[in-house]
């Protein structure tokens, strides 16, 4: 039994076909490992410079849109400047009002609404925020951050 | 067999490795010689530019919201010489809408210097405009014409003012370098500003998140009253023509807070037009003489005599003067304005008649140390601190100085020889209408940046006199006011206020015929809300500020009540609001 089972090592050992085949395959999986990798790398690089120019587009039509709503806003300013609403209200044929031609009345507890521009800055909330690393940093430079932080063990 | 296959499968291998290690070899031998030394500064050159970003000045609004000044965007027309292949064209286009010569235009193109890549044929200029020579562009390459290459606009701001001249006196104004002028602008420019960076910008797009954010420039909203500004200007240019004045200010403030409401002055210049700004003044205390020009403002000044006369108590509102209509005071007799002895006069009357000699006789009774005591607290001779640029100073001879004779304690006391701004007297009264507390005026009323909003508070300046004082020299001057009959009153308000009329100094002395007519005033008397000054320079109508200076008050003081919805005396009594 003992002699049988050494003759089936030995005639293992001796087949090179399956010792070069496995050469074969070792290679090949690290080819196609280095490759996996390398399409990844391209993907995610590919996705970031994709992501980088949009962004920058986005910054130019913010830009864009600040322009024409500083234009609006002054285009506005003029269409309801003192003089100009003065002038429609002479058009359509109202008069400065007299003391004597008021009414008063009391209401408890009133209070005068703020202007509009105060109002909108004690709302106002936006602050762009940076980029996201994950739309700049390398494939290199993730891994690193990673082991960093200790999530890849 | 199988060794022969081995034998062919190494070299093939040995072959691959070899080809691979070549590459490999040759990659790098390629990165690290010279030449591509040379290329990756080529590239480098191409992988960004420096890059200044200038924030958006900020605007300002009145205390409502109402835009004053914002920005608008205009373009720098120019053209790239290396992509330029029709200069004639370009420059026949560019004449037609730039406003310039053919010639001028064709010199600029093609007579530059070699080494410039760029030229701007123009700047500041209008959508409008650059519209019409983008349809023009649009049309050549339409029909495949390339003349017009090369042509190029680059956007950026330019200051507006949507109310063109209102105002123009507080807010001043930019120029095309971006530097503030006069007013708010040039006191708050760092702020308006903010501050531009210069940053890389990389044309790598993964670079993208190294352009900095660049906040806007802080906007400013004022204490102003835009409607109430518009017809104070209004009031003030009428007062000119009817009056014949040469001049004027008149300046309306909230006496509890020290806000601004309106501050009007002649000449106002277009803010969209500033390049006018040296055919309207002759030099920068003229822009906004409110608080640029001092001058003697006569009579006015009594309120301050006579509140430091009842605070030391010195004389009571009972106090008796006899008016024999002269007084000498250092050696110098000094008369009342119309030359005539009055009698016993109380010293409301006094105030009602306004008598240089009882307010003379007054100071004398102070003496020098407690009158100028006074006179220094309540600010004359030094600048309100004002959040405007441009401030004047005023003088007050005091005991001491080389040019103080003894007179002067008698003349400063009905406000001759004492010089000041209309707004240092509204600064000092606002002691009397708010109860002893002096409040520093200003225009600034909040600030907003990155989303939060700054209110500015009100600054205490001292109080020089008692509140009883105050109140009880308001009262004075409201009972003088209504026995006058004084054209400055307004039916349904109870007002205090002061007529003052000074003759101009000249070198040869005190021109009779010319004066500057003053009115200082407000109300309601119970409960202040508004206090007004009203100058007028030089009017031809009449000398006389009660005839002049007074009624324009009561125009403006009409006009307030409306703006500010102050209802009437009897209305306020009638809901317990008093």
């Amino acid at each position: 039994m003992q002699v049988q089972a050494t003759q089936l090592i030995h005639a293992y050992k001796q087949a090179p076909w399956r010792v070069q085949r496995q050469y074969v395959g070792a290679f090949l999986l690290i080819v196609i490992g280095a490759a996996m990798i390398a399409a990844l790398y391209l993907q995610v690089t590919a996705r970031a410079a994709r992501a980088g120019r949009e962004i920058q587009e986005m910054r130019v039509q913010i830009t864009a849109i600040q322009r024409a709503n500083a234009d609006l806003e002054t285009q506005l300013a003029r269409l309801t400047s003192s003089a100009e609403m003065q002038r429609r209200a002479q058009a359509l044929g109202y008069r400065p009002v007299k003391p004597g031609e008021l009414d008063y009345v009391a209401i408890p507890g009133y209070v005068p609404p703020e202007p509009a521009i105060l109002r909108a800055a004690e709302d106002a909330g936006y602050f762009p925020q940076p980029v996201p690393a994950e739309y700049t940093q390398s494939l290199l430079e993730w891994f690193d951050e990673r082991i960093r932080a200790g999530v890849i063990r | 067999m199988r060794q022969q296959y081995a034998i062919r499968s190494l070299i093939l291998v040995i072959g691959f490795a070899i080809v691979g290690l070549a590459v490999l070899a040759q990659m790098i031998r390629i990165q690290n010689s010279e030449q591509a030394k040379v290329f990756i500064s080529h590239g480098d050159q191409y992988s960004g530019e420096f890059n200044m970003f200038y924030p958006e000045r900020g605007e300002i609004y009145d205390r409502n919201g109402h835009l004053l000044a914002g920005n608008r965007t205009v373009y720098e027309v120019g053209v790239s010489l290396n992509q330029m292949s029709n200069p004639t064209a370009l420059s026949a286009v560019l004449s037609t809408y730039l406003g310039k010569t053919y010639d001028e235009v064709y010199n600029q193109l093609t007579n530059s210097p070699e080494e410039w890549e760029y030229i701007v044929v123009q700047d500041y200029v209008g959508d409008e405009t650059v519209m019409a020579l983008q349809g023009i562009m649009q049309q050549y390459e339409t029909g495949g014409d390339d003349s017009l290459n090369g042509l190029g606009f680059r956007p950026h701001f330019q200051r507006s003012y949507p109310e063109s001249a209102l105002a123009s006196n507080v807010l001043g104004f930019v120029t095309r370098d971006g530097r503030g002028y006069f007013g708010i602008e040039e006191k708050y420019n760092d702020l308006l500003a903010g501050n531009p960076v210069q940053v890389w910008v990389p044309t790598d797009p993964n670079k993208a998140n190294e352009i900095p954010r660049v906040p806007n420039g802080t906007t400013l909203v004022l204490t102003l009253h835009r409607d109430l500004q518009a017809k104070v200007e209004t009031i003030l240019d009428q007062a000119l023509s009817n009056y014949g004045a040469e001049n004027g200010a008149i300046i309306v403030m909230d006496p509890r807070k020290g806000d601004i409401l309106a501050m009007a002055t002649t000449p106002r210049l277009d803010l969209n037009n500033y390049s006018n700004y040296f055919d309207l003044f002759d030099n920068g205390s003229q822009y906004n003489p409110a608080i640029g020009m001092a001058y003697e403002a006569g009579s006015v000044v009594k309120i301050l005599t006579m509140a430091a006369a009842l605070d030391t108590g010195t004389v009571t509102p009972q106090t008796t003067f006899i008016d024999t209509g002269s007084i000498e005071v250092g050696g110098i007799t000094i008369r009342n304005w119309n030359r005539q002895p009055w009698g016993q006069q109380n010293m409301t009357e006094c105030l009602q008649h306004s008598l240089n000699v009882c307010l003379a006789w007054i100071s004398s009774e102070m003496g020098p140390q407690a009158f100028y005591g006074y006179m220094e607290r309540f600010g004359l001779g030094h600048q309100t601190g004002i959040d405007l640029s441009g401030e004047a100073l005023g003088r007050l001879k005091v005991p001491g100085d080389t040019d103080w004779y003894p007179v002067d304690l008698g003349t400063n006391a009905f406000g001759q020889g004492v010089t000041i701004t209309p707004l240092q007297l509204l600064m000092s009264a606002t002691a009397i209408a708010n109860d002893g507390k002096m409040v520093t005026p200003h225009v600034l009323y909040a600030m907003l940046r990155d989303g939060h909003q700054y209110n500015v508070p009100s600054q205490y300046a001292g109080s020089p006199i008692r509140a009883e004082t105050a109140r009880t020299l308001t009262e004075m001057l409201s009972i003088s006011l209504e026995q006058e009959s004084s054209l400055a009153l307004l039916p349904g308000y109870r007002l205090a206020g002061k007529t003052g009329t000074a003759q101009i100094p000249t070198e040869f002395g005190y021109n009779q015929s010319q004066t500057n007519a003053s009115f200082i005033g407000w109300g309601p008397v119970d409960d202040p809300q508004f206090m007004i000054y009203v100058w007028l320079y030089k009017p031809s109508a009449s000398i006389w500020s009660s005839e002049t200076a007074s009624p324009v008050f009561s125009q403006v003081a009409e006009q307030t009540v409306i703006m500010l919805n102050i209802p009437p005396d009897m209305v306020r009594d009638q809901y317990g609001s008093r």
